[in-house]
């Protein structure tokens, strides 16, 4: 039993409870300590088990009982998935506490003894019998003293697995347990200085009796919440949900293939889980910090070079770096900005109020100001800054002009930026130099932007914390394009036909790059329907083929992508969405073409639609869809579109070699038949002068050998084979990502995953889980099982007419509410939190 | 006779007396003499009925779309450039719905033979003009007569600098056979336009006018003379048959040029996992 099939068996809903410890499996289902899959609320059926036994209060002699019903089959992969603790002092006290909880074993006497007190306190208030004084006094002073011993494992517990979080348990706990302690001294000083002052009605008697009965409230409220942080959701328990989750979308379901050469499609690359996984770790880290700066001007005026100097810049400084950019549709003038937002923490998402704002030319400073808030500091140059006292005006043209160049204006602009966020120049100067490759005065007119930065107050941005700079130096830095053509490379995309098209254009410009390192046949074609026909002429030939364009093109494409589906010729087809109707916004982004995608294309053939949502997920699908297409013989539609094109992110490092390049071409037989009619539908695929026969794919509807027919059997017959490639493919589909513990989902597909992700971290609200579509189409019905669960369900897209809850509603799945936005942009993280929590209140 | 190229079991879907049975013929005889090994061979063809012939000829065939065939066998020649590729089709298929393809595919000079079927009219459809037709043919469509200028495929291609341009009539089939194999001779892109009549839907050209309308051209035709192959494209009643005009001299190839003249497969060729490895750590 693989550790796949292993979680379908979690004791819910009658299924049987199996868990695994040491790789064999045992069925837990009759155990009374295992009703319906949960063991002491702590642990869930279907999963290995010997990691947790470390911390559990018993040992392996447990598993005795149960009856065994498997071993567990680990892959190379699963095996490396599971993300290794680091062995240090803290883990140590983690599996230390985790055995012997410290915490619990001294909290319990302060507790007994401060109620204890309370309690006789008021019987002494109503006899003022000595004994009970007495009493209440030693009960309070063993009580205050084993408080302070109860209250530093419960500290330490705080640190080690909780990440001095600051939650509002925690903080509650923190503040009540201090104020308890000094009253507690306080109560014993008073005793100690007269305990004959308790039986009189004067002030320090007062202030006793207080303490004694408010203690025993605060020992109350303190159990409460020790409560809260051990049985909820909260802490190191969300965390350990995260990065078990994160560990899903590389995982694929069973396929069911009775073919050989590959049961399982599509080994994951193990290092993309780790990478999930690292990131979230990161980013549960209670101090996250991070700057957003908006940069505005005109076309032409450089903002991409500054762009590309800062990113580079930020990163060597240590920091996570992200930017995006929103552009019109035109090379020279109109106003364009680009956000960079630097942070101690992976960012993924943009959002639309800034904490800086540079503006280039006047009308950027007017176009940038509906994302200032009450405290973005907002640079502009003093020939156009107006009397506005919210603007600072600074010296860009003069200074640049100084070095004889106005252009020189952007490499101000960043030494500003640096000098203004206190950060190391050198790093600036570096990037500086890489990029001008020491040309002109870059270096001096940064350093003097730096010196005017250093000047001016920036009282109101965050301190930027010092981060891991070595670790962040190892991240690779790209936008959505370059990862999709990585993805490509590794599917083994060896030839690529298209029609340049914004947003779709990067691809076509990256395997061009990558044709003078690669064997790449390339071509620009007449347009869209010659670049698709071409791409399965390739694939007909043996080439692994693709071809990139935008929903325009893509509507060209439709009778060939019905060809592709009657004659089997696999297809790869980037399609980089922006806003339609007709030419719409072209430079703007949507995700609005999943309907043209799923329905293009005359008559019923099977297809695939992936739409992935980050660099990673770029890559892994990239290859994914060469691989689908190849072995289903059927077009894949890549979705991406105009934000995840055009936005630089940061990737971890990707294991390129566990991206296995595998061929389904047959060597054919004398009498081989193209249509061969087999189980699956899945005719072997042969390529003309590869084996002794001939290739006849053809158009019309066809018999085995490929020959024209209009018999309707056989009609019948190929009708049949085409649908079972379909129901074979939707066994493939890839259960979405599940993020959160909470009974709501929220659910997006594609390109919003980063904007979702930060918003629900921003909402910190455990009613909310995350659920993120990569596959798109073929729905199948297990893959939808992981919605069943929820309370509500929540779809978030890009569009206008909500196409893929569409699809969710007609494979029956209920949708409670649905968040659209089409007006051009991407959902902004800050906006999104306010839709969701809209939404959530027209649900309550 | 032997019939290497006849394709067994096919139930052949012209009219008794088209001129298409001449061009299959024609077709599969210059295969056979010209020794051409069939495993290595592609026939793309669009649709139409002459686009049917590949399915009666006993060689790899890509039955692709009305108009499309030329994109699809330019794509064939990238993957893999040893594969001999025929596009074949009619007139309304080549010069009407893949009229920009035909443009394109001249102007890359792609290494295939394009063998049109030109009968001046529809055939599956049952009889509208074709882009070849004579001004005031009349048809159920157009009921006054065509009033279009009809297409002149030679002199596009030589306008487009096309290194082979010719046209035949299946009239005359052992000059027609002659300069297919010519076609197939040239190193770059041959076009070879094929007079037929339809006898079912064209009742205008005929076998008759074909052969009263047409000449052959004989050795005072000097077809590297571009200026002269440009003269004769234009000429009508008579209308030339034979090759117009041939460049001799080796040019670079459409899949000579984007594959760097490495011809080998693409079916062969696995990436080097190490180098995207490292262009990718580069970033």
């Amino acid at each position: 039993m693989t550790i796949d099939e292993l979680k379908s068996y979690d004791g819910r809903n009658n299924r049987r409870a199996y868990i695994a410890y040491k790789d064999v499996v045992y069925d837990v289902t009759q155990s009374s300590l295992w009703q319906e899959g949960e063991h002491q609320g702590m642990h869930s059926a279907g999963v290995d088990l010997t990691s947790a036994l470390s911390g559990a209060p018993h040992g392996d002699e447990v598993f005795k009982e149960f009856p065994v019903v498997a071993t567990l089959q680990r892959e190379e992969s699963t095996t490396k998935k599971e993300p290794l603790p680091p062995q240090d002092f803290k883990t140590d006290l983690r599996i230390f506490y985790k055995k012997y909880h410290p915490h619990p074993i001294t909290v319990h006497f302060p507790i007994a003894l401060h109620l204890f007190a309370a309690g006789f306190d008021i019987a002494f208030l109503n006899t003022f019998k000595e004994i009970y004084a007495v009493l209440v006094f030693y009960a309070l002073f063993i009580a205050t003293v084993m408080g302070f011993v109860a209250m530093l494992p419960g500290v330490l517990s705080w640190w080690i697995n909780y990440n001095l979080s600051t939650q509002r348990p925690f903080v509650v706990k923190l503040i009540v347990a201090t104020i308890t302690l000094i009253l507690g001294v306080i109560a014993i000083e008073i005793y100690l200085q007269d305990p004959n002052v308790i039986y009189s009605y004067t002030t320090p008697s007062i202030i006793y009796h207080a303490i004694i009965l408010l203690t025993g409230l605060n020992v109350i409220i303190l159990g409460y919440y020790g409560g809260k942080i051990s049985w909820g959701n909260l802490g190191e328990e969300k965390m350990q949900t995260v990065s078990f989750d994160m560990n899903e979308p590389n995982i694929m379901m069973s396929s069911g293939s009775t073919e050989q050469e590959s049961p399982r499609l599509f080994s994951a690359p193990a290092s993309s889980v780790k990478i999930a996984s690292d990131e979230r770790n990161l980013a549960d880290n209670a101090h996250q910090v991070s700057i957003s700066i908006l940069i505005g001007g005109a076309a032409g005026l450089g903002i991409d070079t500054l762009e590309k100097i800062l990113s580079n810049a930020f990163k060597a400084s240590g920091y996570y770096v992200y930017s995006t950019k929103e552009f019109m549709s035109r090379v020279r003038g109109g106003s364009n900005t680009t956000l960079l937002r630097i942070a101690n923490f992976p960012v993924q998402a943009p959002c639309w109020e800034v904490d800086i704002s540079v503006a280039m030319d006047a009308l950027a400073l007017e176009h940038m100001k509906e994302r200032w808030h009450h405290d973005t500091l907002i640079l502009a140059d003093e020939s156009f800054s107006g009397d506005n006292s919210n603007v600072i005006a600074i010296a860009m043209k003069e200074s640049a002009k100084k070095f004889g160049n106005a252009q020189y204006g952007n490499t101000y602009i960043a030494g500003l930026l640096f000098g203004i966020l206190g950060l190391e120049k050198s790093f600036l100067l570096q990037s500086i130099d890489k990029h001008f490759k020491g040309e002109g005065s870059n270096k001096e007119v940064a350093e003097l932007g730096f010196q005017t930065g250093t000047e001016i107050e920036n009282l109101t941005l965050p301190k930027l914390p010092n981060t891991d700079i070595k670790a962040v130096e190892k991240l690779h830095l790209m936008d959505g394009t370059t990862a999709c053509g990585f993805g490509f490379l590794a599917g083994g995309c060896n030839m690529i036909t298209a029609y340049p098209m914004s947003p779709s254009t990067g691809v076509l410009n990256f395997m061009a790059s990558m044709s003078k390192e690669f064997d790449i046949a390339l071509e620009q074609s007449e347009d869209e329907i010659a670049s698709l026909m071409m791409t399965l002429g390739g694939w007909y030939g043996g080439a692994r083929a693709m071809t990139s364009t935008s929903g325009g093109g893509f509507a060209l494409m439709g009778e060939a992508l019905s060809l592709s589906g009657m004659t089997e010729t696999p297809a790869v087809i980037y399609l980089a969405q922006r806003p339609g109707p007709a030419t719409g916004l072209p430079t703007r982004t949507e995700q609005g073409d999943l309907n043209l995608a799923l329905y293009s294309g005359h008559g019923p053939f099977p297809r695939v639609l992936l739409a992935p949502g980050s660099l990673q997920e770029c890559i892994d699908y990239g290859y994914l869809a060469f691989e689908l297409a190849d072995k289903y013989q059927i077009p894949v539609i890549f979705l991406s579109d105009q934000y995840l094109a055009d936005t630089i992110m940061m990737s971890k490092d990707v294991d390129f070699s566990s991206y296995e390049q595998r061929r389904y071409i047959t060597k054919s037989a004398g009498d081989y038949e193209r249509y061969a009619d087999t189980k699956n539908g899945i005719s072997p695929r042969a390529i003309p002068s590869f084996g002794e026969g001939l290739i006849c794919a053809v158009g019309d509807e066809h018999d085995e050998r490929g020959q024209i027919t209009e018999d309707y059997k056989m009609r019948e017959q190929m009708v049949g084979k085409r649908a079972r490639k379909n129901d074979e493919l939707t066994r493939e589909a890839i259960a979405p990502l599940c993020k959160g513990e909470g009974d709501i989902a929220i659910i997006g597909w594609g390109s919003s995953k980063g904007a979702i992700a930060e918003a629900l971290e921003r909402l910190d609200d455990k009613r909310l889980e995350h659920v993120h579509f990569v596959w798109i189409h073929p729905l199948s019905k297990e893959q939808l099982s992981v919605l069943d669960d929820y309370k509500y369900r929540i779809v978030v897209e890009n569009n206008a007419d909500g196409a893929f809850a569409d699809q969710l509603k007609l494979h029956g799945v209920h949708v409670d509410e649905q968040i659209l936005q089409s007006n051009g942009f991407s959902f902004f993280v800050d906006q999104l939190v306010e839709m969701i929590e809209k939404s959530l209140k027209e649900l309550s | 006779m032997s019939h290497l190229f006849d394709r067994e079991n096919v139930d052949v879907a012209w009219c008794p007396g088209c001129g298409n049975f001449g061009i299959l013929k024609l077709i599969k005889e210059v295969l056979e003499e010209l020794e051409v090994d069939k495993n290595n061979t592609v026939i793309v063809s669009g649709i139409g009925q002459a686009a049917k012939a590949p399915y009666y000829v006993d060689t790899n065939m890509f039955g692709v779309l009305h108009g499309r065939a030329l994109p699809a066998a330019t794509g064939i020649k990238m993957a893999n450039p040893n594969l001999t590729v025929i596009a074949e089709g009619g007139d309304g298929d080549m010069y009407g719905e893949g009229g920009n393809h035909f443009i394109h595919t001249i102007r890359r000079n792609v290494n295939i033979v394009h063998i049109v079927h030109n009968n001046m009219v529809y055939g599956l459809t049952k009889g509208q003009a074709s882009p070849t037709s004579q001004k005031g043919f009349e048809t159920k469509v157009q009921v006054n007569g065509v009033s279009n200028e009809p297409f002149n495929p030679l002199a596009v291609a030589l306008s487009l600098r096309a290194g082979f341009v010719s046209r035949v009539s299946i009239g005359n089939a052992q000059h027609a056979k002659e300069v297919l194999k010519a076609a197939f001779e040239h190193h770059g892109y041959a076009l070879v336009d094929i007079f037929q009549p339809c006898v079912t839907f064209n009742k205008t050209n005929t076998y008759h006018w074909f052969k009263d309308n047409t000449y052959t051209l004989d050795e005072g035709h000097d077809d590297s003379d571009f200026n002269a192959a440009l003269q004769k494209a234009f000429e009508v009643m008579p209308m030339p048959l034979g090759i117009l005009y041939q460049d001799k001299k080796s040019v670079l190839t459409f899949e000579e040029h984007i594959r760097k003249s490495e011809a080998k497969a693409l079916y062969l060729n696995t990436h080097d996992i190490s180098k995207i490895q490292n262009l990718f750590d580069s970033y």
